[in-house]
């Protein structure tokens, strides 16, 4: 009989099916564990994630101060084509063609013939009208991509400070060039300290210029003197960005940050200042302005001879606009102080600012006697009518200059000042410039309640033969109010002649349409027109600025 | 151990489902998500385009001659401003061309306001100085 033997008993055999089916428990309780939880909760992170994807693909608007829209990012479309999906490319090219005459159809004959090729762009940033004129076609092988699209809905509105972009919707000019990496980044709109109401003005009076002068160009600027928040900066010819393909390459540059001119006598109060805050100048120190003046190789003259030439004080020859009298003002200063005090006022160089840089200036190689009396009075340099601006600031700003601001918001504290004449020596200077509107050359641009405080400055064209005695850079720089100065405003006209018959000068040109921009801009500003007698109603009027919001 | 057994298979057949149901629900929820997205996308770009509108509708240039032609309003000239203390005084020298008020008016606020007709009826008053 056989028998077996009972294997013998391995007492460690349950332990280890406990100990494994103890782990398995554990791993089955932890898959349990996870998957109640997937069941429960889900991926609620990725969803989050994927829209802050979307929501940064797009360019960031562009407004003025109070949030008017500038720029902005529409759906647009462009139009593709599958070669491998087209018959006859000579057929199709000459219909697209028909419709979009813009095309080159040769070469598009060619790329639509290459079957090999399944993408092919035909035309981008189409219009709904050629849209639909495509669409009408009803041809094979397109396709309509739908693509983000730069529109500026105020047209010619700050055209050129807005700049454009490519059609990839990157930055080329201005603004949108400036702040290509804000914009880029998207998120809430770019928010510039422009004032698109003013900013109107200022255009509007350049635009209506042309129509009582012939002129080849202008430029304007409107700046706050304490924060040096830019209100309006415009240059004419206006361009709407939409459209910049339809304009020349004169007429895209802009004249208010790039292009640099002589601006001749709206220098004259700077050198006044500089000598006053050298202490070789005081108001009532008298000159002889009666007969022209050698300094160094140039002789300088006046065109009109000033009443009482013989004696004539600092602010006689600011009202009077006497090259005589700056010049000599100039020699007391001397050449390393002239060229300090308009090294810290920027004109020499070395401003920076967060936007659209200026052009550099353009100074005398030689810096001599000469260079030092034409410079005086505005002549042998040349800076960007911005960069003039700012100097202004300093009359307004007790004597503190202002560098440029373009971004709101404008924080006081971080405001860049540097003090560069006394608080006296601008309340001083500023005095003087109210009498050249009140009594000299700047009458014309008293606007009615507002103490327009400013200089002339009618400068001849340099040319390849010297100066040419026939085209004049006409300007007007102002303060106002002169009693509590807020705004600089300047504005530059290229070879402005009058279409009446009066004299060329800034006196009727540059300065009338100062005057204008002044009277129409202030109330928009929250600038209140005094005309009153009583001081109390004038002291009421004034508090009322600062309670406006 | 057999009961363990058949308990141990229930829960990962209810948690199959659970899972299955789960990711269906996720799957579902995506296109929720995902269309509802569209949407928005959709209007964010409606909201561009009106927005553009408005600004292109509400240009100066176009807003100014509607406003002169159809209100008749006109930029606001330096005279049209004044202080409120000349403005108070200028509103005295006007009620001086308007009726007074009757003399139980010029009691105390709590009487009565007269309705402008019985006003303009009360022609014997004298004007108030």
């Amino acid at each position: 009989m056989m028998s077996f033997d009972r294997p013998q008993e391995d007492v460690w055999g349950p332990r280890r099916a406990r100990i494994i089916a103890g782990m398995l428990a554990v791993v089955f309780i932890v898959i349990v564990g996870r998957s109640a939880y997937v069941a429960f909760n889900g991926p609620e992170q990725a969803a989050s994630g994927a829209h802050a994807a979307v929501a940064a693909t797009r360019r960031a608007d562009i407004v003025d101060r109070k949030g008017e829209l500038l720029a902005t990012t529409v759906p647009g479309w462009s139009l593709a084509a599958n070669p491998s999906a087209i018959w006859d490319a000579g057929e199709i090219a000459s219909e697209l063609k028909s419709v979009l005459p813009k095309l080159d159809l040769i070469g598009l004959t060619a790329q639509l013939s290459d079957r090999k090729r399944q993408f092919v762009w035909v035309q981008r940033g189409l219009t709904q009208e050629e849209k639909d004129a495509v669409f009408g076609l009803g041809v094979e092988g397109l396709q309509f991509v739908e693509e983000a699209r730069r529109v500026y809905p105020r047209g010619k509105l700050a055209g050129h400070f807005l700049g454009y972009t490519n059609i990839d919707g990157e930055g080329l000019e201005g603004s949108e060039l400036a702040f290509e990496k804000r914009l880029k980044a998207g998120g809430e709109p770019l928010m510039l300290t422009l004032d698109a109401s003013v900013q109107f003005v200022l255009e509007e009076e350049l635009e209506r210029a042309f129509a009582d002068f012939d002129m080849k160009g202008g430029a304007g600027v409107v700046v706050d003197t304490h924060s040096g928040a830019v209100r309006a900066v415009a240059s004419w010819p206006a361009i709407d960005p939409n459209r910049r393909g339809d304009f020349s390459a004169d007429v895209r540059a802009n004249r208010a940050l790039n292009s640099r001119f002589e601006l001749g006598s709206i220098y004259k109060p700077l050198t006044v200042a500089a000598a006053m805050e050298a202490g070789v100048l005081t108001p009532q120190d008298r000159f002889d302005v009666s007969a022209p003046v050698k300094i160094g190789a140039a002789l300088v003259k006046d065109p009109h001879p000033l009443p009482n030439a013989k004696s004539v004080t600092a602010g006689d020859i600011l009202a009077h606009s006497s090259n005589i009298g700056t010049a000599l003002i100039a020699q007391r200063l001397g050449v390393e102080r002239q060229k300090d005090f308009l090294r810290s006022v920027h004109l020499l160089g070395g401003q920076s600012h967060e936007g659209p840089q200026t052009a550099s200036p353009l100074t005398p190689e030689v810096w001599d006697a000469t260079a030092m009396a034409t410079v005086s009075y505005g002549h042998g340099i040349s800076v960007s009518p911005l960069a003039f601006a700012m100097t202004y600031t300093a009359f307004g700003n007790g004597g503190n200059y202002v560098s440029p601001v373009f971004v709101e918001p404008v924080d006081g504290a971080q405001v860049e000042k540097s003090q560069v004449m006394s608080a006296d020596t601008a309340a001083k200077v500023l005095g003087m410039l109210r009498e050249v509107v009140t009594r000299g050359s700047g009458k014309n641009a008293d606007a009615q309640g507002y103490e327009v405080a400013g200089k002339t400055g009618t400068a001849e064209k340099p040319g390849p033969d010297g100066y040419d005695p026939n085209k004049n850079i006409t300007s007007f720089a102002a303060v106002f109010p002169a009693s509590r100065p807020q705004f600089v405003v300047l504005v530059v006209l290229d070879e402005a002649q009058p279409r009446t018959g009066d004299q060329r000068t800034a006196s009727y040109t540059a300065a009338s349409i100062a005057g204008k921009v002044i009277a129409r801009a202030a109330p928009l500003l929250d600038v209140r027109p005094v005309l009153t007698a009583s001081k109390v109603e004038a002291a009421s009027l004034r508090a009322s600025e600062a309670t406006t919001p | 151990m057999r009961k363990l057994t058949i308990i141990g298979g229930l829960i990962v057949v209810v948690l199959a489902v659970a899972v299955y149901r789960a990711k269906l629900g996720a799957e579902e929820t995506q296109g929720e998500i995902d269309t509802l997205s569209a949407e928005a996308s959709a209007i964010g770009k409606d909201i561009a385009v009106m927005k553009a509108e408005e600004a292109y509708l509400t240009r100066p240039e176009r807003i100014g001659p509607i406003a002169r032609q159809k209100l008749g309003l006109e930029q606001a000239t330096p005279g049209q401003y004044t202080a409120s203390e000349a403005l108070s005084r200028r509103l005295g020298e006007e009620r001086l061309t308007l009726p007074a008020p009757a003399a139980e008016d010029a009691s105390p606020t709590s009487a009565p306001l007269k309705s402008p007709s019985t006003a303009a009826q009360s022609k014997e008053v004298k004007p108030q100085q």
